[in-house]
């Protein structure tokens, strides 16, 4: 199973790297984003018991949760073309494990997205927000754990879907909203109380606070904060939840009503 | 290899459509190493078959075993046996065919060395040698076909299904995939079943199955299906052709059939067909535009079978 998926994920990143302004329109547009609202904000912002910490700062968490929802969840968009292209139905029919697909198709979305988002990783040392080895690791296992769980959300809405267009529309008006409530664009704390309980709920707000831990606190305290563990576990179940729920859908042929 | 019993298929209904029955308690056995053409109308329901054949669908009632393994209910051991090649491409146009080639050995777990020694095998008998590392994208229509073809049979199927996969080719690249295919088929004795129009695709075959609205009309080898149109016919044209049909019956009292401005008198004797021309021309010599006798093909059997069951049962394909 295992080598059925990495055999798929290789296609998708292998098609990735070839379309050049794919990758470039996917690395360019956040961080034009972070610059520009970052910049215009800076003076103004002052978030509670984060003294010091300036808006492009509190922001870089955010654009990088930005680029990894975005480019996990529209990697599992190719599901589509593949459908329309035939190239899905070749797959279908091989004797592999339908999970195989499903990881397949998130490993590479993964792959695709830690490109993007190790290359803007690059700056944090610039923002002041040096990572030793081991923060850096938990970083990538937030970022892994992360993009696995928005590329399987998206596998699981994109199989019933026919048109790419549809996903698009569909996925801006739920994930937008998601993003900008999960605390990347502004803190939680001062937020009125029915948003503050919107964002406890929205798991982009989990893999959020996963991200941002390791910036602001050493491994060895993040394994002691509550909150930090419980946006593990938060990411953890939504990871299963939709790997489970996209293989059930692969799994489901179409079936002939009864005689 | 394939034993399909009492398979019948039903598309639910929807808000617009009503039910439909696509295939009704088909029975049919394929022997293993034999040349098989499925054919059939439009909407005769053999796409839904041969979906529900590579495990794609599941139907309403019935049994298809593959190699002796339940298809439904070991749908992973059946897949193992079979190749598929569709109608539509089913290659990564944005991968070379060097990459899709070696995709596909790694969902079907074959090892390096095998999969050299495949390759090499595929390089033989196709013309992809210098292509190999071009975009697939970038190749002919009956080059990509090859790929498709190269790509099935890399992992040795017992079981190759096929899909009217010489659609959109062009008549010289028809000839080259088909000749191939029965090559490979033969060399190999590999059981093959093909869905196909193209009539002269189905004459090398050893065994032809002929669909109509989803009931099996005939399933027989090429010569006996012939056989079965007597050896002979008079095929003659008019512009008049339904009048004309009409006092043929009557003055002649010969069996007719008419498809358009064409009347067929198809049952005729071996030999009995020169008088009955002759006899045809005497009589109505003005009303006839040109007139033949013709050894029937296959398709001629096709035109007879189905144009038959049209008139008998009209409302067969319907759920009442």
């Amino acid at each position: 199973m295992i080598r059925v998926a990495f055999a798929l994920a290789r296609r998708e990143f292998v098609r990735f790297m070839r379309q050049p302004h794919r990758v470039i329109g996917t690395v360019a547009q956040p961080i034009l984003f972070w610059l520009f609202l970052g910049s215009g904000f800076n003076a103004s912002f002052h978030a509670p018991g984060m003294n010091g910490v300036s808006y492009l700062q509190y922001f870089y968490p955010g654009v990088m949760l930005m680029m990894m929802l975005f480019a996990s969840i529209f990697s599992s968009i190719t599901i589509i073309e593949d459908r329309d292209a035939g190239f899905l139905q070749s797959v279908l029919v091989a004797p592999v494990s339908r999970m195989a697909i499903v990881l397949g198709k998130v490993m590479g979305g993964v792959s695709i997205a830690m490109v993007q988002t190790l290359i803007f990783t690059i700056a944090a040392p610039f923002l002041g927000m040096p990572l030793g080895l081991p923060s850096l690791g938990l970083l990538i296992l937030a970022y892994v754990l992360s993009s696995a769980g928005f590329a399987a959300m998206g596998f699981f809405f994109a199989w019933t879907m026919r048109t790419s267009s549809g996903f698009h529309a569909i996925m801006m008006v739920f994930l937008m909203p998601l993003w900008m409530l999960s605390g990347a664009l502004f803190p939680l704390e001062n937020a009125p109380g029915w948003l503050h309980a919107v964002m406890i709920i929205n798991p982009v707000s989990h893999a959020l606070v996963l991200m941002r831990g390791p910036f602001y606190s050493a491994p060895a305290q993040l394994f002691a904060d509550h909150r930090w563990l419980l946006a593990l576990g938060v990411t953890l179940v939504w990871d299963a939840v939709f790997l489970l729920g996209s293989m059930a859908r692969v799994q489901r042929r179409e079936k002939g009503a009864p005689a | 290899m394939i034993q399909i019993e009492n398979l019948t298929h039903v598309y639910p209904a929807s808000r617009k459509t009503p039910a439909r029955t696509a295939i009704n308690s088909l029975t049919l056995t394929v022997e293993e190493g034999q040349f098989c053409i499925l054919s059939g109308p439009n909407g005769s329901g053999k796409s839904t078959l041969f979906r529900i054949l590579c495990g794609m669908s599941l139907p309403s009632a019935g049994t298809i075993r593959i190699a002796g393994h339940d298809l439904f209910k070991e749908p992973g051991k059946a897949r193992a046996e079979m190749g598929v090649v569709f109608q539509s491409p089913a290659v990564d146009k944005h991968l070379t065919v060097g990459e899709n080639l070696r995709l596909h050995a790694d969902l079907y777990g074959l090892s390096a060395s095998v999969y050299a020694e495949r390759l090499a095998e595929a390089m033989a008998w196709t013309d992809l040698k210098d292509r190999l590392n071009d975009k697939v994208d970038t190749l002919s229509g009956g080059l990509a076909r090859q790929v498709e073809l190269a790509k099935a049979l890399l992992t040795r199927p017992r079981l190759l299904l096929l899909d009217e996969p010489t659609t959109g080719l062009d008549p010289a690249s028809r000839r080259n995939f088909i000749d191939a295919l029965h090559k490979i088929q033969r060399e190999r004795r590999m059981t093959v079943l093909m869905t196909s129009h193209i009539f002269s695709e189905a004459e090398d075959a050893d065994r032809v199955a002929i669909m109509k609205a989803g009931n099996l009309l005939a399933f027989d080898s090429p010569q006996n299906l012939r056989g079965r149109l007597g050896r002979e016919m008079v095929v003659l044209q008019s512009r008049g052709a339904v009048v004309l049909e009409g006092r043929i019956r009557a003055d002649l009292h010969l069996k007719t059939r008419r498809h358009g401005d064409e009347i067929r008198l198809e049952e005729t004797d071996n030999g009995a067909s020169l008088p009955i021309l002759e006899k045809l021309l005497a009589t109505f010599r003005d009303d006839i535009d040109s007139i033949a006798i013709k050894q029937p093909a296959l398709e001629d059997v096709f035109i007879h079978l189905t144009g038959l069951q049209k008139s008998d049962t009209s409302e067969n394909g319907e759920v009442q």
